[in-house]
C-alpha cells in the first residue's frame, strides 16, 4: 500500500511540498495512480465524482472558491473532499481559503502547498504514481546491455553469470545490475530492469570478492536501468539434452505477463560464453530489423529444393 | 541427474528467523550463510519487507540490509530442506560467530 507519508518522504523535496494542515491523515493510502483537478465538481456538478484521487487546486479553482459566498464555499468543498480523498495540493503557493484548511484539519486530509503550476504538478505526480504503482518483481540474474540490447543472464549459482558479465564489460558493454535485478512493467507493455540502490554496480566474483565496476572500469561501463529485451539462461552442459541447433523455433518466457525471447545457453570448457552472448544479442537486433537468419535460410533452401525438383521432372520428360 | 521423487519435491519449509547480532546481516554473516548453503542442494529464499531473494547470492542478501531484531522469512525447498534449516537456525542463534 502506498501512503501519503511515502509520497511526502520520497518526493516531498522534489515536488517542493509544504504541509499546511491535516497532519493526522498522513497515513491515508493512495489507491489510484491518478491526480484530479476538481474544477467541474467545485462548480456543483456532482455526477461521477472521482473520489479516491489526489486533488490539485490551481489558479482557476482557488479564484472560483474566492468568488463564492461563505456558505456555498463550505458546501462545495465538502462535496469534493470525501473520506477517500488521499490529499490536497495547492499550486503556485496560493493561500488556501480558510474553509479548505478547516475541512482538511477536521477530517485529517493532508493539505499541501507547492511552488509549481497545477499542470506541472499534475504531470509530475502522475508520473511518480505510475512508477510506484507499476507491477514489479525481483529476479535472480545479471542484467547487461550488449550492443544496445538489454540481456538478463540467468542460471544456477556459480554457473558463471558474473564472470560472463565481467567479460562483456571488458569488451565495452555495460552492467546494470549483478545478481539482483528489479524488473518493472512500464505502461503495461514493456519491462525495465534496474539494480537495488545499495548494491548498485557492485559485483561479487568468486575468488576475488566484491568489486565496484563503476570505479574499476569507469562510468562508461555502467548504467542505472535498461529495458529488458532477452533472457539468456546459462546451464551446465548436459549431453542428454538436445540443444537448439538451427534456431527456427523461438522460445519465450513470461515475466510479469509479458513474453520475452528466451535462450538456453549450455556452458562447457572451450565455449566462449561472452562471444556467444554477444552473438545472441546481435542476432536479436537483426531479427528486430526484420531479418531472421534461420528462417531466411530455410526459405532459400526450400526454393532451391523446389527448383531442383522442377529440373529433375523436366529432364525426365 | 537423478529425478527427485514426489516426496522429495514436496519438501518445503517456511520459517521465520530473527537477526540477533548487533550489526545485522552485513557482509560477514552473508558469507557465513552462503558457505552453509554451498554444501546443500535445496533452493533457499529469504523474504524481507516484501522482497524475496535467492539466499545463495551474497549480493542479494546484502541488498536486503536486514538490521538487528528484524524478522526474516526463510523458504527452503528440496530434499535436504530440514538439515538446511537446522544449520541456518544455529547460525542465526550463534550470531554468525560474532561476539555482539
Amino acid at each position: 500500500m502506498y501512503l501519503v507519508q511515502n509520497l511526502y518522504d520520497q518526493y516531498g523535496k522534489y515536488l517542493d511540498l509544504e504541509l499546511i494542515a491535516g497532519e493526522s491523515g498522513m497515513h491515508r493510502s493512495i489507491k489510484k495512480p491518478e491526480v484530479h483537478r476538481p474544477g467541474l465538481s467545485l462548480a456543483g456538478y456532482r455526477k461521477s465524482l472521482p473520489t479516491a484521487r489526489i486533488l490539485v487546486f490551481g489558479k482557476v479553482e482557488i479564484s472560483y472558491i474566492r468568488e463564492l459566498d461563505p456558505t456555498s464555499r463550505l458546501d462545495r468543498l465538502k462535496t469534493v473532499l470525501t473520506s477517500a480523498t488521499p490529499a490536497v495540493i495547492i499550486a503556485r503557493y496560493y493561500r488556501p481559503p480558510k474553509e479548505l484548511v478547516m475541512i482538511c484539519q477536521e477530517n485529517g486530509i493532508p493539505l499541501f502547498r507547492a511552488s509549481m503550476s497545477a499542470t506541472t504538478l499534475l504531470s509530475k505526480i502522475t508520473f511518480i504514481l505510475l512508477e510506484e504503482f507499476s507491477p514489479s518483481v525481483t529476479m535472480h540474474g545479471t542484467l547487461v546491455e550488449v550492443f544496445g540490447v538489454g540481456v538478463l543472464i540467468q542460471g544456477e549459482s556459480s554457473v558463471g553469470k558474473s564472470e560472463a558479465a565481467l567479460g562483456l564489460l571488458e569488451r565495452g558493454h555495460r552492467l546494470i545490475s549483478d545478481d539482483v535485478v528489479k524488473v518493472k512493467k512500464r505502461e503495461g507493455s514493456y519491462l525495465v530492469g534496474s539494480g537495488p540502490e545499495l548494491t548498485r554496480h557492485l559485483m561479487e566474483i568468486r575468488g576475488i570478492g566484491i568489486i565496484n565496476v563503476a570505479h574499476l572500469y569507469g562510468a562508461v561501463c555502467v548504467r542505472p536501468d535498461k529495458g529488458l529485451d532477452i533472457v539468456i539462461k546459462l546451464e551446465e552442459w548436459d549431453d542428454r539434452h538436445f540443444y537448439d541447433r538451427v534456431g527456427l523455433e523461438e522460445k519465450f518466457c513470461d515475466i510479469l505477463g509479458i513474453s520475452i525471447p528466451f535462450h538456453i545457453l549450455p556452458v562447457k570448457p572451450g565455449r566462449d560464453v561472452v562471444l556467444l552472448i554477444e552473438t545472441i544479442a546481435l542476432n536479436h537486433r537483426l531479427k528486430d530489423m526484420g531479418y531472421h537468419s534461420a528462417k531466411e535460410f530455410n526459405v532459400k533452401l526450400l526454393e532451391t529444393i523446389a527448383k531442383r525438383q522442377e529440373k529433375r521432372v523436366a529432364a525426365k520428360r | 541427474m537423478k529425478r527427485p521423487s514426489e516426496k522429495e519435491k514436496s519438501m518445503r519449509i517456511i520459517h521465520t528467523l530473527k537477526v540477533k547480532n548487533d550489526l545485522g546481516l552485513h557482509t560477514r554473516p552473508a558469507t557465513v550463510i552462503v558457505r552453509i548453503l554451498q554444501s546443500f542442494r535445496s533452493a533457499v529464499y529469504f523474504t524481507y519487507q516484501r522482497e524475496t531473494v535467492n539466499a545463495r547470492s551474497i549480493m542479494s542478501i546484502l541488498m536486503l540490509a536486514v538490521g538487528k531484531n528484524c524478522s526474516l522469512t526463510i523458504t527452503v525447498e528440496g530434499e535436504d530442506a530440514e538439515s538446511v534449516l537446522k544449520e541456518l537456525v544455529s547460525a542465526f542463534e550463534t550470531k554468525f560467530g560474532e561476539k555482539k
